[in-house]
């Protein structure tokens, strides 16, 4: 510790830290343009330039370290006056388009230039022009002549989203930020550099002219998406949510936020939105009131479990939707006497089911990922799948950890990986195993007898030698090792792995309440009335269906499969924001509020639960689907249907249990049995869900659906393979899953290992085809 | 002595005679009262009255919805929706003044950074009922269209104390 006087405050700061550390302990602000805290130092706005004693001239308080004894001046007439003229240099090529600026209100330039600035311009030449430039569909540039060249968006690139997407080119007055020639900024971050921008050069195109920062009134809530639950500040206007910024949160996620996060409000108010109940009559949609729709669902169902018995009833539920909403459907199925509730709608092992411990869930709070020296991440499109924690990953990487990668699929994630072992879909169980041999060899403990047999690998080897020098270790499992037909024995030998280098295995959760969907007992094998689970309820079809959110065709592990079994129900009741394809199969459409219309919690992949109330009111006759579920449980005659609020709810479902011992990643009384079934010749699908089709939300999200990331996926293979089919990139070709086929056109990856295809799942142009993991095969269209 | 002056002046009618005085003097003097709506009194240039849109010479609107006037405006009487045209500037898609709301205290004027929305000297206008008083953004624009050389005038004479 080092004390240094600031204004005449007396500060101790810790060794090492700046001057602007320093001043920020003391409470004293200093202006600046290019410092960020989550960023490196570059010392280039000049703005921060302070007087410190005995040095001859300003010194910049970002760059400067603090040292024992100096005494910092921040308002003296050297610093003042340092300032003012770099100010003014600042505003020489900025334009005067404020009130045309989205950034207007809002702006730290125009902030500072208030507080620090002169009340007239000196400059009378031209000022300088920059062309704008097309880097995508998210981020306009549209103002490039705005730009100070702080650097920020160039730093956060490179440091945080591990990828220089943008650059300054050229120098002093000519320097320009743009991205490489043709190229778009394709982050899944890329949202925060508009954060970042300290004027108005980066800003949002979605929100382009939408509204000025005064007319907005900011309103907390939690990301609907991924299992981090981001904090967001949804920014209202006229009862429509505008944008969608961050919340600092350290714990969760820090400044961030991804893409999804803040460009999938535009799904909100999208065209697509349900606005009344609707209800099939005589083969047409009629659109009805709340109370006959209620009165037709709570009759169908009555009658389904009259007549062929309430077993017959089953209900499938996101993960995206909140422990409310599934709390009660779930005590709405148990009430009516049928246990088929599940939202694990991916995956297709169940061996595990009611032997875990508890909740899958991440194994250790989120922010222990950046202590953790080595990382083990098994079956994860990590990148697409978790952006913000992918994100935590590669600054624990750049402090020294190194990552090791089991996988199906060779994705750049952007930071370097230490080892990696690409094995098709079915080698990957025998893959681990081989790691866990060679771990066993490498820390002299006793090898399991199921898995003595296997040959260890080189990769293997070395996986496990860089795993075993770690101190602190991280096992995690991805949702392709989720959604895995073996993620049972998976995740079995992931907890070895993780017990021989005394670390700790996690799931990415793959949605933002996949803990509190499984804690609000949305589990076939949770409560007392126990039923089948999501994939039993579609290879044996039921007779009624309640969907809440879920779209079949999308979100199921095998939408033909689910999709036969829709189309033969006598009853399917759809909760759901969105009109879609449910219009073909559905009986009655019942329009539910989407998060930010909602009260609600979502419990995060580290057993956070983050409560959100509605930002806006409900759409039209759309309403919030916890009261939609309450009345339908009045309606059924089920006892304990009398919530007046959400928070009753969940005072309910969660109150009683302290989260910590709810979670548990521990499977017991599953036998570790890694041999694989030959599923016979052909190629193996490996499929991941791309980053835009994962929810209901972002499938509408008009901008994201533009980016290169929502484009119609391509079939995948290898390069030997495709010369064996005799096709090269870019041509049609069938693809074909059992006896349903959809033709794409093909791409070659040779990272993809040998004998494996890589077609996605969860979009619209691959729907037909069957389960996510399978044998495929394809030929030339 | 003052007591034998007012008991005098009350029985010979001083006061009413000092009023008459006063009568006859108006009575002969020059008139000063204007026959509104043949005569009409001067004007300010900065006469706060009827709001307009001015366009540019070249015929472009020059308002670009940066919503300041809607922010000053201390009787809310200003509604503005903003939208990108096809040429990528900014735009407003709405402008509305509500006159009934509207206070006349000339912020929108002073906030406006293009002198787009400007008040002239029109005091007379009506309606026939209270919807006919909410402008909109053509109807301020027709205004403006009609009066721009006044308009112009005005400001140019008001520009030297700005």
């Amino acid at each position: 510790m080092i004390n240094i006087e600031i204004d005449g405050k007396l500060v101790e700061t810790e060794q090492g830290s700046t001057v602007m550390d320093a001043a920020h302990k003391a409470g004293v602000y200093i202006p600046h343009f290019c410092y960020h805290k989550k960023l490196s130092i570059s010392a280039n706005c000049r703005m921060c330039l302070v007087e410190v004693e005995k040095a001859p001239k300003p010194l910049p308080a970002c760059a400067t370290p603090a040292a024992e004894g100096m005494k910092v001046h921040t308002h003296s007439e050297l610093a003042v006056k340092a300032q003012k003229g770099v100010m003014e240099f600042l505003l020489i090529n900025h334009p005067l388009d404020c009130p045309i600026c989205d950034q207007g209100g809002e702006c730290e330039l125009q902030d500072i230039a208030m507080g620090y600035g002169g009340g007239e311009s000196r400059y009378a030449e031209e000022k300088r022009v920059v062309n704008p430039k097309q880097i995508g569909e998210l981020i306009s540039t549209n103002e490039m002549s705005r730009c100070i060249q702080c650097t920020r968006c160039v730093r956060f690139g490179q440091e945080i989203a591990g990828i220089m997407e943008l650059g300054m080119a050229n120098r002093t007055e000519h320097a320009q930020i743009m991205s490489f020639v043709n190229s778009s900024v394709d982050s899944e971050l890329s949202g925060n550099m508009i954060d970042l921008c300290p004027v108005g050069a980066l800003t949002s195109k979605p929100f382009r002219y939408t509204a000025r920062s005064w007319e907005l009134s900011r309103r907390k809530s939690v990301s609907p998406h991924d299992g981090l639950g981001s904090n967001l500040a949804l920014h209202v206007k006229d009862n429509k949510v505008a944008r969608v910024v961050p919340v600092e949160n350290e714990a969760v996620n820090e400044c961030w936020i991804s893409d999804k996060d803040r460009f999938s409000y535009e799904g909100l108010n999208s065209p697509e939105r349900l606005t009344r109940p609707m209800i099939k009559q005589d083969g047409k949609w009629v659109e009805v009131d709340w109370a006959p729709a209620l009165e037709y669902v709570a009759n169908g169902l009555r009658q389904i479990a009259g007549s062929a018995g309430a077993e017959h009833i089953a209900a499938l539920a996101t993960p995206h939707s909140t422990f409310e909403e599934l709390y009660l459907l779930q005590k709405l199925l148990r009430g009516i006497g049928s246990g088929n509730v599940d939202y694990r709608l991916r995956q297709s092992d169940f061996s595990a089911d009611g032997k875990q411990a508890g909740a899958p869930w991440l194994g250790m709070p989120v922010a222990d990922i950046n202590a953790a020296d080595r990382f083990l991440v098994i079956g994860s499109f990590l990148r697409k799948d978790h952006p913000l924690l992918a994100q935590r990953i590669r600054q624990a990487v750049k402090q020294g950890a190194q990552a090791n990668i089991v996988h199906a699929a060779d994705d750049d994630l952007l930071m370097p990986v230490a080892n990696k072992s690409i094995v098709a879909p079915d080698e990957m169980l025998n893959t681990l195993a081989q790691v866990l041999k060679a771990l066993a060899a490498e820390k002299q403990a006793a090898v399991p007898a199921e898995i003595a047999a296997v040959t260890v690998g080189d990769a293997a080897i070395a996986i496990a030698k860089n795993l075993a020098s770690g101190q602190q270790v991280a096992v995690l499992l991805g949702n392709f090792a989720q959604q895995h037909p073996q993620a049972a024995q998976i995740a079995l030998l992931a907890e070895q792995i993780a017990a021989l280098c005394a670390g700790r295995y996690g799931y990415l959760g793959e949605a933002a309440n996949s803990v509190g969907a499984y804690l609000a007992g949305a589990v076939p094998f949770a409560g007392d009335v126990q039923g089948m689970n999501a994939a039993q309820m579609l290879a044996e079809p039921r007779k009624a269906y309640l969907l809440l959110n879920v779209e079949p065709e999308l979100d199921m592990h095998n939408p033909q499969q689910a999709m036969s079994a829709m189309r033969a129900a006598d009853m399917v009741v759809v909760m759901s924001a969105y009109k879609h394809h449910a219009m073909d199969y559905a009986d009655v459409l019942l329009p539910v509020a989407p998060f930010s219309e909602t009260s609600g919690t979502f419990v995060n992949t580290e057993g956070r639960a983050q409560s959100f109330k509605g930002a806006v009111k409900p759409l039209a006759e759309a309403r919030p689907a916890w009261k939609v579920l309450r009345v339908l449980g009045n309606l059924l005659d089920v006892s304990g249907f009398d919530y007046d609020t959400s928070e009753a709810v969940r005072a309910e479902g969660l109150h009683t249990l302290s989260l910590d011992d709810k979670l548990g990643n521990r499977i017991s009384g599953v036998a570790i049995n890694i041999a694989t079934e030959s599923n016979g010749a052909g190629l193996q699908r490996v499929s991941d869900v791309p980053i835009y089709s994962a929810d209901a939300l972002v499938r509408r999200a008009a901008s994201l659906q533009k980016t290169h990331d929502a484009a119609v996926p391509c079939v995948m293979l290898n390069g030997s393979q495709m010369q064996k089919l005799g096709v090269e990139s870019g041509d049609a070709v069938k693809v074909s899953q059992g006896d349903a086929s959809v033709q794409l056109t093909v791409q070659k990856n040779d990272s993809l290992p040998q004998g494996a295809v890589r077609v996605a799942a969860g979009h619209p142009a691959t729907a037909a085809l069957g389960a996510m993991f399978g044998i495929m095969s394809v030929e030339r269209a | 002595m003052e007591k034998i002056k007012e008991f005098f002046k009350t029985f010979l009618l001083f006061e009413l005679l000092k009023g008459m005085a006063l009568t006859g003097r108006y009575m002969f003097a020059r008139k000063i009262t204007v026959q509104f709506p043949e005569e009409k009194t001067p004007q300010s240039f900065r006469f706060r009255g009827l709001h307009a849109q001015r366009r540019y010479a070249n015929g472009e609107e020059r308002c670009i919805g940066c919503k300041l006037c809607e922010a000053v405006c201390p009787a809310l009487a200003i509604k503005i929706e903003v939208a990108e045209r096809e040429d990528g500037t900014r735009r407003t898609t709405q402008y509305d003044i509500d006159l009934t709301k509207c206070i006349f205290c000339g912020f929108c004027e002073e906030s406006c950074p293009v002198d787009a929305i400007v008040e002239t000297r029109i005091f007379e206008y009506h309606g026939e009922s209270r919807g006919d008083l909410y402008y909109t953004k053509p109807m301020l624009l027709a205004v403006g269209d009609k009066h721009e050389t006044q308009i112009a005038k005005d400001r140019a004479a008001d520009s030297k104390y700005r």
